[in-house]
């Protein structure tokens, strides 16, 4: 790669979304210390500094990925694919249990989440299903096909188990085929048949997975209990009021009513909305509405369908985990562990988030036929 | 870009995708919307509710100053050594924060050379019940201990000095019983805010500390406490700066002179009984005394069960107020009340001469004088200075139980005096109602002669008996007893004052006044008085002496009586004193009242001097 090139792909970069993702990675580097700071304290844990780190290794590897062409993907996407499976497969066998679930592999010393791989994985071996020229989409045999493709690291992950993570294999592969062009009137007849059955669901799900869903259902079940993180985030977001209290003002995580375990992490929104009130949470939106619009620009503008759909399939998952966490915190639906994208503590997903908006950038740079 | 494309069916999907994710912001905005401006302010609460705790101040107690402003009951501070729990704390169970504090206290204790005075159960008390203040390790500690701290201690996390006010009686024992004392107030909410922890706060529990407990006690004020979710407090010093400052309580000022006080009670020297000066122009009661008594200071801070066991069983009954909550017969002081129902009902004029033989027969019962060989012929004002019992017996028949009862009820007896202490009885003037309703019995005329000796049902009270001196010493006006003459704010100002306040004013015929006090000036000032031992060189006087029987007949207990006033011309001082299980009026309370009169003329003249 010359110095020609370098230049012509840093000119073609989206500069939009480059922006927005820096500016979202500034918001969660200054609210992660927000909820670490205990008062006048210095942050006992240095999870800012660490969010600093994982920020920059993710750029490096949203770099790399949008200088590299998305079209060599489509070679890898089954020994990624498989790749991803193995790792899934081996954290079940000696993955490093926590909190009763088996997430972590440990990797030459660094812990890793597969499961935030294996989404990417998925979503670019779906791509490469979808997207394949002169496929026939019309057959309903497609859709088993591609459910057939999520349904293994659905299960895989399921079984650490990770429900959240795993869930959101489902929505993104019905955008993606959505995007792809299968026939609405199938997707809406295996969603009817899909809903029909969510009812079973009920019966594989674990003890706290179902409290979790009672206690959405009616938060004063156990207030002290399940319900507490769920009716703590309300009092958080509620209270920040019109323009919330200010940066370093919220107290619900300063005096421990947000659990200091998952308020830098899960529950990040509602220290925002606690210091930022509504004004902020506009800002937010607006700034993850952008970011979601230049991933859907960059489809719009892919050169190819599968590229086409990887922008379509990154820009689903990263819109899946904001909803479902803005969703959460604010008691729209039931507690699951999921992050919110560039701004939660934490590595594995911050490094795969990276990676997918570099793809699609990759395949935004590379939008013209030359 | 292909042209093609734009307008292809997939461009139109991804469209209408990217529609839908921000339909479902709106859905996000719109909850948001709900919650942050809607109802923000329910959610406020929730947390304020959850995350503040208000703590009640108290205000600093008022002083109590005698009439010559002398402080009768002050405040000291008391040093307490506070350990703050949330500077000790650890993580994980309770037990192990209640653990340092433990080891902490223990490390203290031999540092400081003083033995704990709390233990691990007190510290888990508080940890369940007071979390957010200061756990008080030690109260009440010495400069040493307090020197060594400073030394040694301050300046480690979680200890700190706490300065607490403690009431302070400088004289002691001195009007104990009409003072009172203070202990821990009950937490009044019904009629305040309610507060989440309370300060402990002095409350009246006696004597004017308890009845005028609303004015010396100050306005409280509050402290926001900001809580973390374990209950520890938090330093949250916007938060500090919504205090709001107790008041002071207001301070009294007090009708009675202290050095009087310390005569009287040096005269009755502990003997069972009571004594009352008030001054007869306005009802100020100078000094009133009731032994034996006990130190104020034993309550403060708090005092011991035992010694409260101790004092309660105490035969000679050291917490009863003899002055106000005891009834006693009050034997021939009553008699110039019955000389003056029969002068002024015209049963009896200063000329009315008995004979006395040492006894009256009525009917198959006899009466007998004190004097049993007998007194003789005798007038109105000899019978009152030989308090001849027969001359009143026969003076008492003439007039009847109505004008009697009437003359006493007008003097005051049988019912309070008003006076401002805790416990206060009426006390009985018999009459035929309260026979036939007590003892199913009419009156007779046996019960109108033991009536008019002061004997039988009848009760009265210490008190009542100095207002009873006092109004014959200035002609007839009866005073309500005036304790508390002003309430003082801190710079001062006198907030309020009490005027003397005439109960009733008796419209006798001067002439039979004149009479009455001329016997009384004989009972002290001849030298055949029954109460010249009251007699105190230089002063013109006028008393009477009783001697009451109570108890049962054959153990023969009397109680020893005498009022008296001085000088008699203009009298400035109307004196009671009363003594159980004495020998008589003459010669047990006479030689009181002549100490307190004497002692209360020598303080005069050095003040004159001076």
């Amino acid at each position: 790669m010359n110095w020609a090139r370098i230049s012509i792909i840093l000119k073609r970069l989206d500069w939009g979304m480059v922006f927005c993702i820096l500016l979202l990675l500034a918001v969660g580097i200054l609210f992660i210390y927000s909820a670490a700071c205990r008062g006048e304290d210095v942050p006992s844990a240095p999870f800012h500094r660490k969010q600093m780190l994982w920020a920059l290794v993710g750029a490096g590897f949203f770099l790399a990925t949008a200088f590299t062409d998305y079209r060599h993907l489509r070679d890898a996407a089954w020994w990624l694919y498989f790749v991803a499976l193995l790792l899934l497969v081996l954290v079940l066998l000696v993955g490093k249990e926590m909190y009763g679930a088996r997430r972590w592999l440990n990797l030459f010393g660094i812990q890793v989440q597969p499961s935030e791989f294996a989404k990417i994985a998925t979503i670019v071996v779906v791509a490469r299903f979808l997207g394949r020229p002169g496929r026939s989409l019309d057959e309903p045999v497609r859709i088993f096909q591609v459910l057939a493709l999520v349904g293994v690291p659905f299960l895989l992950i399921v079984k650490e188990p990770d429900l959240g993570t795993a869930a959101m294999l489902i929505p993104v592969a019905f955008m993606m085929m959505f995007a792809a062009g299968v026939p609405v009137k199938y997707m809406l007849i295996l969603g009817a048949v899909g809903l029909l059955l969510l009812p079973f669901g009920w019966f594989f799900l674990g003890n706290y997975q179902k409290e979790r869903v009672l206690v959405f259902l009616d938060a004063n079940r156990d207030p002290l209990g399940a319900g507490w993180n769920k009716i703590q985030s309300g009092i958080a977001v509620g209270s920040g009021g019109p323009t919330g209290k200010g940066y370093l003002k919220g107290t619900q995580n300063v005096l421990g009513f947000l659990p200091r375990t998952v308020a830098p992490t899960d529950f990040i929104y509602s220290v925002i909305a606690e210091e930022t009130g509504f004004v902020g949470s506009i800002v937010l939106l607006i700034l993850y509405a952008l970011l979601l619009g230049s991933g859907i620009r960059a489809g719009l503008l892919a050169r190819d369908k599968f590229g086409r759909l990887l922008a379509v399939g990154v820009t689903s998952l990263l819109f899946c985990h904001v909803f479902v966490n803005m969703a959460m915190t604010i008691g729209l639906l039931p507690i699951t562990g999921l992050p919110l994208p560039l701004i939660s503590y934490g590595g594995s997903f911050m490094i795969s988030i990276m990676i997918g908006l570099g793809i699609v950038q990759s395949v935004f740079v590379r939008r013209y036929h030359e | 870009m292909v042209f093609r494309d734009l307008f292809s069916e997939e461009h139109w999907r991804l469209r209408l995708l990217y529609g839908a994710m921000l339909a479902m912001f709106g859905i996000l905005l719109a909850t948001l919307w709900r919650m942050q401006v809607a109802h923000g302010k329910t959610y406020q609460t929730d947390l304020v509710r959850q995350s503040v705790r208000r703590v009640r101040l108290p205000g600093m107690r008022g002083r109590i100053y005698d009439r010559a402003g002398r402080c009768v009951a002050d405040n000291r501070p008391s040093y307490c050594i506070a350990v703050y729990l949330e500077e000790l704390r650890r993580p994980g169970r309770w037990s192990r924060t209640i653990d340092r504090v433990d080891t902490l206290i223990d490390e203290l204790s031999a540092v400081l050379e003083i033995p704990r005075q709390v233990d691990r159960e007190d510290i888990q008390i508080h940890t369940r019940r007071r979390l957010p203040l200061a756990f008080l390790a030690w109260r009440d500690v010495d400069e040493i201990a307090l020197a060594r701290l400073a030394e040694n201690v301050l300046g480690e996390a979680g200890v700190d000095v706490y300065v607490e006010a403690v009431r302070e009686y400088p004289f002691g024992k001195l009007a104990c019983h009409l003072l009172g004392y203070v202990g821990r107030a009950e937490q009044k909410s019904a009629d305040e805010e309610p507060y989440h922890y309370y300060l402990p706060e002095m409350g009246g529990k006696a004597g004017i500390e308890k009845v005028f407990d609303g004015v010396l006690r100050g306005e409280p004020g509050g402290r926001l406490v900001r809580v973390d979710v374990s209950g520890f407090r938090y330093d949250d010093k916007e938060l500090a700066l919504a205090e709001r400052a107790p008041h002071n309580g207001l301070n009294l000022k007090l009708a009675l002179d202290f050095g009087i006080q310390e005569i009287v009670e040096g005269a009755l020297a502990d003997r069972p009984g009571a004594a009352v000066v008030v001054d007869p122009r306005n009802g100020d009661v100078l000094a009133m005394a009731s032994a034996p008594g006990f130190d104020l200071n034993e309550f403060a801070p708090a005092i011991s069960s035992e010694r409260w066991e101790t004092l309660l069983k105490d035969p000679a009954k050291p917490m009863l107020n003899r002055v106000t909550a005891g009834a006693y017969a009050p034997g021939s002081t009553f008699k110039p009340v019955v000389a003056l129902a029969a002068l002024e009902n015209d049963k009896a004029t200063p000329n009315t001469t008995y004979t006395c033989p040492g006894y009256f027969s009525l009917g198959r019962a006899r009466f007998g004088c004190w004097q049993t060989r007998g007194h003789g012929a005798l007038n109105m004002e000899q019978g009152i200075e030989h308090s001849c019992n027969v001359y009143f017996f026969r003076t008492g028949l003439q007039t009847g139980l109505d004008p009697i009862y009437n003359q006493a009820a007008a003097l005051g007896l049988g019912r309070k005096t008003e006076i401002p202490v805790d416990f206060e009885v009426p006390g009985l003037i018999p009459n035929d109602a309260w026979k036939r309703r007590t003892m199913n019995d009419g009156w007779r005329d046996g019960d109108t002669c033991n009536l008019s000796i002061g004997q039988g049902a009848l009760l009265v009270t210490p008190i009542q008996m100095a207002m009873l001196t006092a109004a014959i010493a200035n002609g007839g006006q009866l005073y309500r007893p005036r304790v508390v003459t002003e309430i003082v704010d801190d710079e001062g100002a006198v907030v309020r004052q009490f005027p003397p306040v005439v109960a009733n004013t008796l419209k006798w015929v001067p002439r039979n006044i004149r009479l009455v006090r001329d016997g009384m000036h004989d009972v002290v000032m001849s030298p055949r008085g029954t109460g010249r031992t009251a007699g105190v060189p230089g002063l013109d006087m006028a008393g009477k002496t009783g001697t009451a029987e109570y108890g049962r007949k054959e153990d023969g207990r009397n109680i020893a009586w005498m009022i008296a006033f001085a000088p008699y011309e203009h009298p400035r001082y109307a004196v009671v004193v009363m003594v159980e299980d004495a020998v008589s009026g003459g010669t047990t309370a006479a030689p009181v009242v002549k100490s307190i009169l004497a002692g209360i003329t020598a303080s005069d003249g050095k003040e004159g001097e001076g």
